[in-house]
C-alpha cells in the first residue's frame, strides 16, 4: 500500500495579531485530519473563511500550523525540496506584471529546477500548451485575467509535478475557460498526478472529484466519495447547504 | 545556529575595524567650532546629510559674493568693511579644511585691500590654516608678509608674496595686490609680468578686463601714448 | 546559487523597467544646470565645486534610489502576493532575498555607475586635472548604498511598513553621516549616561565617515589600510544586516 499524496493530522492554525498591546486571536482551522490518496482528485469545498485557503498554505509552507502535523509525498512540511514536486496555482495570478510570459515562465522553471538544458524548449511548450504561444514575448501587464490565469496555471505544471494544488482555479472565469480548467484537470487525473482544489462552484466539483471534504468553521464538516453524490442529482448541493454555516460574518439575503 | 553564528561573526567583525577606521578618518572640526552665521542651519542640514564639501563650496561661493558687493543677511558695521570676511573664511575652512585658498583669498582682503587694514585679523585667520595644514608654506609666507607690511618693509614684503604665485591655491586678488605694490613702486615690468600671467590663467577670467586696462595704462606710463 | 541567479535576474529586469535609469537623466540635468550656474560664481574653485557637487549629487540620488527601492522590495511583493509563488516553489528563503537585494544593488549600481561616467566626462571636458581617484570615491559611494540597502531591507520586513521603515531609515542615513559630531557630544559630555547612550549609538547606526573619501578628497592620499578596512566594515555590517533580515523574513507567514 502506497503512503497518501497528502496527510493532515490533527492540523489546526490560529492567527493571532497584535495591535497596541492587544492580542486578537481567530481560528483559521482546527483538528483537521485527512489523507489524499496518491492519483486522486481530491476536492475542497467550503465558504469563504471556511479554512480552504488556511489549509493549502499550511501545505505549502507558507503557515506553520499551531498544532498538528503535514506530510506530503511522505515528506513532513515545510520541507524545501518537497516543493520541487508540488505545483501551486493560487486563487488569483500573483505574477510580476513587468516581465514577459516568457520571462515569468522561465523564472519558474528555474526557481522549480528544471534542468538549463531544455529548459527554454520546455518553456515554449507549455506557454503553447496553455494556449498563449501567441504572448509569448509580450509583458504580462498587457495579458486579460484569463491569461493571466494561464499563466499561472504554466507556472505550476512547468516542473511535471507529482501534486497539483489549485485554488479556487474557476473563480471568475467565463463558461469556456472553465471547460478547459475540468479537462485539464482530468488530463492531470490521466497522468497519474493527485489533484487538490479549492472551490465555491459545487457543479464542477461535482463533474471532476473523486472524493470532496466540506470544511466549515474551520472543521473538516464531512468527506464524500464520487458515488455517494452520484446516486441522485443535487445530492451534493443538499448536502453542502445542509452542512456548512456562515463564518464570515454576513446575513443572508431577506427577500421580504 | 548557523544564522546566530553568523550573524555574531558579522557583528564582530563590524565593531573590530571601527577603532582604525576611526583612527585614520581625517579630523573634521565639529560644526559647534563654526562662526555663527545666518547660513548655520545651511551648513548644520549639509553636513548631517552627508555632504561636507558642497557645504564648503557654498560657503566659499557665499564669502565670494560678500567679498564681491555683500550679502543681505550679513551687512558690515559702519566703517568696518569686509567686515565679516574672516568668519565667512573660518567657516569655509573648518567646514572642509583644506579649502586653501579660502584662507589666503580671505588673508589677502584682510591684510591689504584698501580702507581695511586689518592684519591681526589676516594673521588669525592664516594661522588656523597653519595649525590644520603645516606643510602649505603659503601660509607661513603670508605671515612672514604681513609683518614686514607692519614694519613698513615693502621690498621684503613684495618678495615674499612674489615667491606664493607658484602656488596653484593663490587667489588672483593676492596677484593683483602685487602688481598695483609693483606699479606703485614704479617697477612696471614686474607689473606687466603679473599682469599678463592673470590673463594667461583661464581661471582668473574675472580679473581679465582689469588686467587689460592696467596692461595698457601701464605700456602708457612707460612711453606715453604708446598704449592708446 | 541557480535560485539567486533566478531572482537577480528578474529584480535587475523589474528595476530597469521600472525606469531606476531616469534617476541618471535627473543627475545628468542637475549636474549641468549646476555646473553652468557654479562656473560663474565658484571663481577659481570652478573644478573642484564641480566635482565636488557632482561627486555628492551622484551619491545622493544612489542613496535615495537605494533606499526607496530596497523599502519596496519584499513589502511590495507581499502586497501584491507575488511572494506567494516564488516561496510555493523550491526556494530557500535566505536566497530569495539575497537575490532581490543583489538585484536591487547591481540596479543602483549601473545607475551610479552611468552617472560617473557622465560626470567624470563632464569633468574631463572642461578641462579637470584634479588629483585624487575617482574609482575610490566611486567604490566609495557604492560601499555606502550597499549598508543603506542592506540596513532599509532589514527596517522594512522588521517595521512592515514602507513610510515607518522610509522614516527610520532616512534617520540612520542623517545619524550614519553625524557620528563626528556625535563622538564630539560624547566625548564632552560630563553625564556618563548620556555618554554611554551615545557611543552605544555609535555603535549600532552605520558610520558613513568610513566611506567619506568624498569630502576627504582634497585633504591627502589612500591609506591602503584603509581601503581594505572600509571594505570590511561594509562587507560586515550589511551582512549583519543582511542576516538579521533573514531571521525575520524566516519567522513570516504569508
Amino acid at each position: 500500500m502506497t503512503a497518501p499524496a497528502l496527510r493532515f493530522r490533527n492540523v489546526g492554525k490560529i492567527y493571532r495579531r497584535s495591535h497596541l498591546g492587544r492580542l486578537t486571536e481567530t481560528v483559521g482551522l482546527t483538528g483537521l485530519d485527512l489523507d489524499v490518496e496518491q492519483g486522486e482528485v481530491f476536492g475542497l469545498l467550503g465558504l469563504n473563511g471556511s479554512g480552504k485557503t488556511t489549509a493549502i498554505k499550511l501545505l505549502m509552507g507558507l503557515h506553520l500550523p499551531t498544532t498538528g502535523d503535514i506530510e506530503v509525498l511522505g515528506k513532513r512540511v515545510p520541507n524545501v525540496d518537497v516543493l520541487a514536486r508540488i505545483g501551486y496555482a493560487p486563487e488569483a495570478a500573483y505574477l510580476n506584471r513587468s516581465l514577459t510570459g516568457r520571462e515569468h515562465l522561465r523564472l519558474f522553471a528555474a526557481l522549480s529546477r528544471v534542468p538549463a538544458q531544455g529548459r527554454e524548449a520546455k518553456v515554449s511548450g507549455m506557454m503553447a500548451q496553455v494556449g498563449l504561444a501567441h504572448a509569448l514575448d509580450k509583458r504580462l501587464s498587457e495579458y486579460s485575467k484569463g491569461m493571466l490565469q494561464r499563466a499561472s496555471l504554466a507556472q505550476a505544471l512547468i516542473h511535471d509535478p507529482e501534486l497539483v494544488v489549485l485554488d479556487e482555479p474557476v473563480t471568475g472565469l467565463d463558461p469556456l475557460a472553465i471547460k478547459e480548467v475540468r479537462t485539464l484537470i482530468l488530463w492531470l487525473k490521466g497522468k497519474g498526478k493527485t489533484v487538490l482544489f479549492s472551490s465555491h462552484d459545487i457543479s464542477e466539483v461535482e463533474k471532476v472529484c473523486d472524493r470532496i471534504g466540506i470544511l466549515s468553521g474551520g472543521r473538516l464538516a464531512k468527506t464524500m466519495t464520487q458515488s455517494q453524490w452520484r446516486q441522485k442529482p443535487d445530492t451534493l448541493e443538499n448536502v453542502f447547504a445542509a452542512t456548512v454555516k456562515r463564518t464570515d460574518g454576513v446575513g443572508e439575503i431577506r427577500l421580504d | 545556529m548557523r544564522t546566530l553564528v553568523a550573524g555574531a561573526t558579522a557583528i564582530a567583525a563590524t565593531l573590530a575595524v571601527q577603532p582604525f577606521l576611526r583612527a585614520t578618518a581625517p579630523d573634521f572640526p565639529p560644526l559647534s567650532s563654526l562662526p555663527s552665521t545666518p547660513y548655520s542651519l545651511q551648513d548644520a542640514a549639509l553636513v548631517s546629510c552627508g555632504l561636507r564639501t558642497v557645504a564648503a563650496d557654498l560657503a566659499w561661493m557665499q564669502l565670494l559674493q560678500y567679498s564681491a558687493g555683500g550679502l543681505p543677511d550679513m551687512p558690515d558695521r559702519p566703517g568696518r568693511p569686509y567686515d565679516h570676511v574672516k568668519d565667512l573664511a573660518l567657516r569655509v575652512s573648518r567646514l572642509d579644511p583644506s579649502f586653501h585658498r579660502s584662507y589666503l583669498f580671505a588673508a589677502g582682503i584682510l591684510a591689504w585691500f584698501k580702507n581695511v587694514d586689518r592684519p591681526d585679523e589676516a594673521v588669525e585667520v592664516l594661522q588656523e590654516g597653519l595649525r590644520r595644514d603645516p606643510g602649505q608654506k603659503s601660509y607661513a609666507m603670508y605671515i612672514a608678509a604681513i609683518a614686514y607690511k607692519k614694519k613698513g618693509d615693502v621690498s621684503k614684503m613684495t618678495a615674499i608674496l612674489e615667491a606664493t604665485l607658484d602656488d596653484p591655491h593663490t587667489p588672483v586678488e593676492i596677484k593683483t595686490i602685487l602688481a598695483n605694490l609693483y606699479k606703485s613702486r614704479g617697477d612696471f615690468e614686474a607689473a606687466l609680468r603679473v599682469w599678463r600671467a592673470i590673463l594667461d590663467d583661464n581661471t582668473a577670467s574675472r580679473e581679465w578686463p582689469r588686467a587689460r586696462l592696467q596692461i595698457a595704462e601701464i605700456k602708457n606710463l612707460e612711453s606715453p601714448g604708446r598704449g592708446q | 546559487m541557480g535560485t539567486i541567479k533566478a531572482v537577480f535576474t528578474y529584480t535587475f529586469r523589474e528595476h530597469v523597467r521600472h525606469k531606476v535609469w531616469l534617476s541618471s537623466a535627473l543627475f545628468g540635468l542637475v549636474l549641468i544646470m549646476g555646473g553652468m550656474i557654479v562656473s560663474a560664481l565658484a571663481a577659481e574653485e570652478r573644478g573642484r565645486i564641480l566635482l565636488d557637487l557632482g561627486l555628492a549629487a551622484n551619491e545622493t540620488i544612489a542613496l535615495i534610489s537605494i533606499v526607496f527601492l530596497t523599502v519596496h522590495l519584499i513589502l511590495q511583493e507581499i502586497e501584491t502576493r507575488a511572494v506567494f509563488l516564488i516561496l510555493t516553489h523550491p526556494v530557500v528563503r535566505w536566497h530569495y532575498l539575497l537575490g532581490r537585494f543583489l538585484g536591487t544593488l547591481a540596479a543602483v549600481s549601473v545607475g551610479l555607475a552611468a552617472m560617473g561616467i557622465i560626470h567624470w566626462g563632464l569633468l574631463h571636458a572642461l578641462g579637470w586635472g584634479g588629483e585624487g581617484s575617482y574609482l575610490v570615491a566611486w567604490l566609495c559611494s557604492f560601499g555606502k548604498v550597499a549598508v543603506m540597502g542592506a540596513l532599509a531591507l532589514l527596517l522594512s520586513l522588521a517595521l512592515t511598513s514602507e513610510a515607518a521603515a522610509m522614516s527610520f531609515s532616512s534617520f540612520f542615513w542623517i545619524l550614519g553621516h553625524f557620528t563626528g559630531e556625535i563622538r564630539f557630544v560624547a566625548e564632552k559630555s560630563g553625564s556618563p549616561l548620556m555618554r554611554s547612550v551615545l557611543l552605544a549609538f555609535l555603535n549600532i547606526a552605520p558610520d558613513f565617515a568610513h566611506f567619506d573619501y568624498r569630502n576627504a578628497w582634497h585633504i591627502g592620499t589612500i591609506d591602503p589600510h584603509w581601503a581594505l578596512a572600509a571594505t570590511a566594515y561594509a562587507v560586515a555590517y550589511a551582512g549583519a544586516c543582511f542576516i538579521l533580515s533573514v531571521q525575520v523574513f524566516e519567522q513570516k507567514e504569508f
